[in-house]
């Protein structure tokens, strides 16, 4: 099987509540089977990199500021991200980085952060500073083809609009907007989504799901993942999920 | 209307007395709600009022100024339990006001919250205002860090009292910039001590220049974002300090300042911190290198900060850590010790935790040396588990015991030497439950004693 190439989008900016331990999750469960998986980061005037060559790219979450300091150098990242996304790369996205994917970000001033308009769907700023979509969330999603239950943590001013296909149903928070149906963005190689926590350190459905799809992307022969013992991140989700749909 | 006010507020104080009730906050609840949220207005404060905010270290550093001014027999007033937000800061007052609201005393030394600096002094005259560091801790209650900070910034736009900031640390150092006139801003530093890197350890915000937007250059770091930096555009950090620690010898542990050696109590860099803010006051108000050396040398803390407790033979030490630079640090304290131990981690996530615990991600538990087993507790027990075993440490070596007592029978059952970090509203609880297990160990191993002197040939 092929090396799974992944590309952090800055890390050292784009990084709320956890966000880069996504990547710590992915490593390690690639490790416990022995996938080998490389990390590589990409920052402000970082050299240009062949975006095509990457299994995953990744970009987390961050406060208005950085998004800002970031969104320039980010447009010279447009045609290359876009290439790779057609060209089969895997996008995962986190809260800012879900929202830089999209046609623009108006921030609580009015002013807009063009995104790289990649995908349809807006995201306009709620411009009560103090009215933040902020908790715990339980969203059910299909995306495995089974039914899933996955929690994680959200905060965001951004209202997210004109999402046509959302990764899932909200059973308790916000998600998309305040007090929306639904959460997330997904294609068959695009999870997005507001979820921090990290997002998948109570979910090992979604790393599988990438994993999965990287280990098989550009690869001849079907790779199907060895099983891991998920005691602890499912006891984990339960118990939370358990406490918020039954108060 | 004022008088009215202060009788509401000293009945319902009086009331709560009756009950034997400590009136933490509900009075100010109260008066904050018939004043349109503007409670401590009603106040008359003619002595000069010290405050004291920050993410980590705010009750320490408040109770060391409060020393030093009582040493020097003025008569001080303190927020001691920690109220530090407006309607705390209003309960208070009322204790201590008399019935037209004026308030008698020489200084009042307040902890405050961050984001209630510029609720509560817009209220009240503040003479100092000293900023000891910003760290992400409990985000979600405060949106983002960022407007935070933007917050106090506002409020010093127009402060032209005295201003003590953490001059190693850029997101309080930049507030020096926010009010070009004021000619009191002072910057606090400490040399580097024998764990400070060339490189950053932990996660952490504050990398860019808050003005030119620049990468900082870092000569040192101490832990954290904490260090000697300097934006190679714009020249932020390049200011003069009013007071910095030397010769930081964490051994003994000692340091000086002004050509004084301090001797504190607590062996970290960041009590350091603390204690270099402390001095800094007491040089500012003329205070006696003397009065602060008493002070400074005899502040120690048992309140789960580096407590230690004797489980049987085995020694436990327990330290707070409300975020990952409190965690990190212990960890480091950990490792920099020879031989194995074991770490129990009791992580909640109550209100006053801020609802979050991602933070533990930002916690660096990759360092791990010689720890042979790890025992998880709390509300959220199996969230610190996955975070431990996805570092890479062995699953078969982390136990969770979401219940405490348990979960210290756990850590307890193995000799050695061991280690427990709580998070905020999990450090009482924590204590508590030791102290219970040391009790119960008291009680059987009195009762062994007593069936051994009956004779006891139980064997």
């Amino acid at each position: 099987m092929n090396k799974i190439k992944i590309l952090h989008m800055y890390a050292d900016m784009l990084d709320l509540y956890g966000d880069s331990g996504n990547m710590e999750i992915i490593s390690y469960r690639c490790k416990m089977r022995g996938i080998e998986c490389s990390v590589d980061k990409y920052s402000v005037d970082s050299e240009m990199p062949d975006f095509s060559s990457y299994d995953l790219i990744y970009i987390g979450g961050g406060a208005d500021l950085e998004q800002q300091h970031i969104s320039d150098d980010l447009q010279k990242c447009k045609n290359g991200i876009e290439n790779a996304y057609k060209n089969g790369s895997f996008l995962f996205l986190i809260c800012g980085g879900y929202q830089l994917m999209g046609k623009f970000y108006r921030d609580a001033d009015g002013n807009d952060i063009p995104g790289l308009g990649i995908f349809d769907y807006y995201t306009v700023a709620e411009p009560n500073r103090r009215k933040r979509c902020i908790g715990n969330i339980v969203v059910r999603t299909e995306f495995t083809g089974k039914t899933v239950d996955i929690v994680g943590f959200e905060n965001h001013g951004g209202q997210t609009k004109d999402v046509k296909t959302p990764l899932g149903n909200v059973l308790y928070g916000h998600g998309n907007c305040t007090k929306s149906s639904h959460e997330g963005y997904f294609e068959k190689n695009v999870i997005a989504t507001y979820m921090h926590g990290p997002c998948l350190s109570k979910n090992p459905e979604i790393s599988d799901y990438i994993i999965e799809y990287c280990a098989n992307h550009n690869n001849d022969a079907p790779v199907k993942l060895d099983k891991l013992d998920d005691e602890l991140e499912l006891k984990c989700r339960d118990i939370m999920k358990e406490r918020l749909l039954n108060k | 209307m004022n008088r009215l006010l202060i009788l509401i507020g000293k009945i319902v104080v009086a009331i709560l007395r009756l009950f034997k009730r400590n009136a933490g906050n509900l009075p100010g609840i109260i008066l904050w709600h018939l004043t349109g949220g503007k409670c401590c207005r009603m106040f008359k404060v003619d002595c000069p009022i010290i405050a004291v905010t920050g993410t980590n270290g705010k009750t320490s550093v408040t109770n060391c100024i409060a020393q030093l001014f009582e040493q020097s027999g003025k008569k001080i007033i303190i927020n001691k339990e920690g109220n530090n937000l407006d309607t705390g800061i209003c309960s208070l007052l009322l204790r201590y006001c008399d019935n037209s609201g004026k308030v008698n005393a020489d200084y009042l030394i307040l902890e405050t919250d961050e984001s209630h600096v510029p609720v509560v002094y817009s209220q009240l005259k503040l003479e100092t205002l000293v900023v000891l560091n910003f760290f992400r801790d409990q985000l979600d209650r405060n949106g983002e860090m960022e407007t935070l900070i933007r917050k106090i910034n506002g409020f010093c736009e127009t402060f032209e009292g005295n201003l003590l900031l953490n001059g190693d640390d850029p997101n309080t150092t930049r507030l020096g910039r926010a009010n070009p006139n004021n000619k009191n801003v002072k910057y606090f530093h400490a040399s580097p001590y024998a764990f400070a890197t060339d490189k950053i350890f932990e996660a952490s915000e504050g990398r860019f220049c808050p003005f030119c937007g620049e990468a900082l250059n870092y000569d040192y770091y101490q832990y954290s974002h904490i260090g000697k930096f300097l934006c190679p555009k714009c020249g932020f950090g390049g200011h003069e300090p009013y007071i910095t620690a030397e010769n930081i010898d964490l051994e003994k542990p000692v340091f000086t300042a002004d050509g004084h050696e301090y001797r504190p109590q607590l062996n970290s860099i960041y009590n350091i911190y603390n204690m270099t803010a402390v001095a800094g006051i007491a040089k500012l108000y003329g205070i006696s290198s003397e009065i602060a050396d008493n002070v400074i040398s005899k502040y120690t803390v048992k309140n789960g900060r580096m407590e230690t407790f004797m489980l049987g033979e085995n020694k436990a030490t327990l330290n707070l850590a409300k975020n990952p630079v409190g965690a990190n640090m212990t960890l480091r304290v950990m490792n920099e010790m020879q031989g194995e131990k074991e770490l129990l981690f009791v992580l909640n996530d109550n209100v006053a935790d801020g609802l979050d615990v991602s933070w533990i991600w930002d916690i660096n538990f990759s360092i791990f040396e010689r720890v042979t087993r790890v025992v998880t507790s709390g509300t959220r027990a199996y969230d610190i588990a996955v975070r431990i075993k996805c570092s890479g440490y062995p699953a078969q070596n982390i136990t969770v015991c979401p219940e405490l007592d348990s979960a210290v029978e756990e850590l307890a059952k193995t000799d050695g030497r061991k280690f427990v970090i709580a998070n905020y509203t999990a450090v009482q609880p924590t204590r508590a439950a030791l102290k219970r297990y040391i009790a119960r160990l008291a009680h059987v191993s009195s009762f062994e004693m007593m069936s051994r002197q009956k004779g006891g040939k139980h064997e």
